[in-house]
């Protein structure tokens, strides 16, 4: 299973931003998703590889070729959601598909027609009658239609409705069976990546706080709901971040399963993605 | 890049729509007497110069740019795209207004100034358009049509009113010096060259500005 994307040491400062030494691989036939809070560097990380913005440094290659070098060759071969919809707003969805067939050597209009129908998109309505979930899944259709390897989606499942989001995935999913393709997903809804997601990158101010393979995340990782008293007496080392409220505490436990050696007398709950985004922002905080 | 300039074409529809009205109305008053032809020839700057900043309002409005850039077109592509429709469109506007000139010839309602000349003049305007969208396109590519929208005003402004200007001397007695006979038969040779020349140095210019620009 080879790597359809590197992304290694990507550096970009913006002066009061700054994207550090983000490194990650995205293997064939899986879904990597990219979280993290608003302004973590998400949405830099994908205009980096996309060349929307330029890097000060580190190195990105897809498909084995520089995404700057190769960027006709590489860019032929992906399908891009961006986080709102760029087609005008006097256009029509058959028109966006028109376009679109000019620009990508491998665009097919019939899988495409067949999406607009799926979507019920085929109409003469104007982009500018769509709501925000139309305007979504037409970039979603073009997207597909391109027939690309790898697709990037930049928060693409936002302001979807759950059956939209939930037949959105099922997509995705048919997508990865394919070795040869691959997903690089940026979203706020961790639970759509608790359902999709094969990889996760965790970016916290700019760096990765966290990565690794979603199971393996979610079974490392537990959270802890306990008294005050027995927080107290817990080793801060084991804790990633503490909640403490009035009736009790919770707490992000890094490595369930030396947790439980340590504290057997504790219990620790199963964690989901945004437990872990939420506390280690906590324990930042902190 | 064909898709890019069938974009343009087809975000600027509502709009042509009105320039057709517009030559339509203004050959009407040529063939009434109200203008002389010779107005028409004007109306290539005019158009050529707004359809490609209409388009770049467009692009802005929707966020285009940001796609277009993560389509195999890239960078280099949405320029080309950009400066070939502006070409198209002085292209046009120039054939548009040289058959309509014909047409009022043909019908015996040109006035008095003899076709040739009209069309000699239509020329010199697509030369002018050329020109004059070689300042303005990297000035939109650069800052958006927003920004950069005053300044190709002002650039109309003080080409055509630096001409009226010129024009209501002359009414009141002032008379050009007479430019010596070479540099009056190299004239349109050099204008053709100073525009093309011009519009392909601004296209450079515009690539580089671009490859630059983050989104």
């Amino acid at each position: 299973m080879s790597n359809l994307l590197e992304v290694s040491h990507l550096t970009k400062d913006y002066g009061s931003f700054k994207l550090d030494d983000v490194s990650f691989a995205l293997p064939g036939g899986t879904i990597l998703g990219l979280i993290g809070e608003n302004g973590a560097g998400k949405s830099t990380t994908i205009k980096c590889i996309l060349n929307l913005i330029r890097r000060d440094g580190g190195d990105i290659t897809v498909f084995g070729l520089d995404n700057l070098k190769q960027e006709r060759a590489v860019k032929a071969r992906i399908g891009v959601v961006l986080d709102e919809s760029t087609f005008h707003d006097s256009l029509t969805a058959p028109q966006v598909g028109k376009i679109l067939s000019r620009l990508y050597p491998s665009w097919d209009g019939a899988l495409y027609q067949s999406y607009l129908e799926k979507f019920g998109l085929a109409g003469k309505k104007q982009v500018k009658a769509f709501s925000k979930g139309m305007k979504m899944k037409l970039s979603i259709a073009a997207a597909f239609s391109t027939r690309p390897q790898l697709l990037i989606l930049d928060e693409a499942t936002s302001g979807l409705d759950p059956v939209v989001r939930d037949e959105i995935l099922d997509e995705l999913l048919s997508f990865i069976s394919d070795e040869e393709h691959a997903v690089l997903m940026s979203s706020h809804i961790t639970s759509d990546l608790e359902k999709a997601a094969d990889y996760i990158v965790y970016l916290h101010k700019g760096r990765v706080a966290v990565s690794g393979a979603k199971d393996e995340l979610l079974d490392s990782y537990g959270k802890l709901v306990c008294s005050r008293s027995e927080l107290a007496e817990v080793d801060p080392a084991l804790l990633v971040g503490t909640r403490v409220g009035q009736f009790g505490c919770e707490a992000l436990v890094r490595d369930r399963h030396v947790f439980a050696r340590r504290c057997p007398g504790l219990t620790v709950d199963p964690v989901t993605l945004e437990d872990i985004m939420v506390f280690t922002v906590k324990g930042d905080a902190k | 890049m064909t898709g890019l300039i069938y974009k343009d074409f087809l975000a600027l529809r509502g709009h042509l729509t009105t320039y057709l009205v517009f030559f339509v109305v203004y050959g009407g008053l040529c063939v009434a007497g109200v203008f002389t032809p010779s107005v028409l020839c004007g109306i290539v700057v005019l158009v050529s110069l707004i359809t490609p900043m209409s388009t770049v309002t467009a692009d802005d409005i929707s966020r285009w740019n940001r796609f277009a850039i993560a389509t195999p077109v890239c960078r280099r592509g949405v320029v080309a795209g950009k400066y070939l429709f502006t070409l198209l469109m002085v292209l046009l506007s120039t054939v548009v207004v040289a058959v309509l000139l014909g047409l009022l010839s043909l019908s015996g309602r040109s006035g008095e100034d003899p076709l040739p000349e009209m069309l000699l003049s239509t020329l010199a305007c697509g030369g002018i358009a050329l020109l004059m969208n070689g300042v303005t396109l990297p000035l939109l590519l650069k800052f958006g049509a927003e920004k950069a929208r005053l300044v190709s005003m002002a650039l109309f402004l003080l080409v055509f009113g630096s001409v009226a200007l010129l024009g209501l001397a002359m009414d009141n007695g002032f008379v050009l010096p007479a430019l010596p006979a070479w540099l009056a038969a190299a004239l349109p040779g050099l204008l053709a060259i100073v525009s093309v020349g011009g519009f392909a140095l601004s296209y450079c210019i515009s690539q580089a500005v671009y490859a630059k620009k983050e989104f």
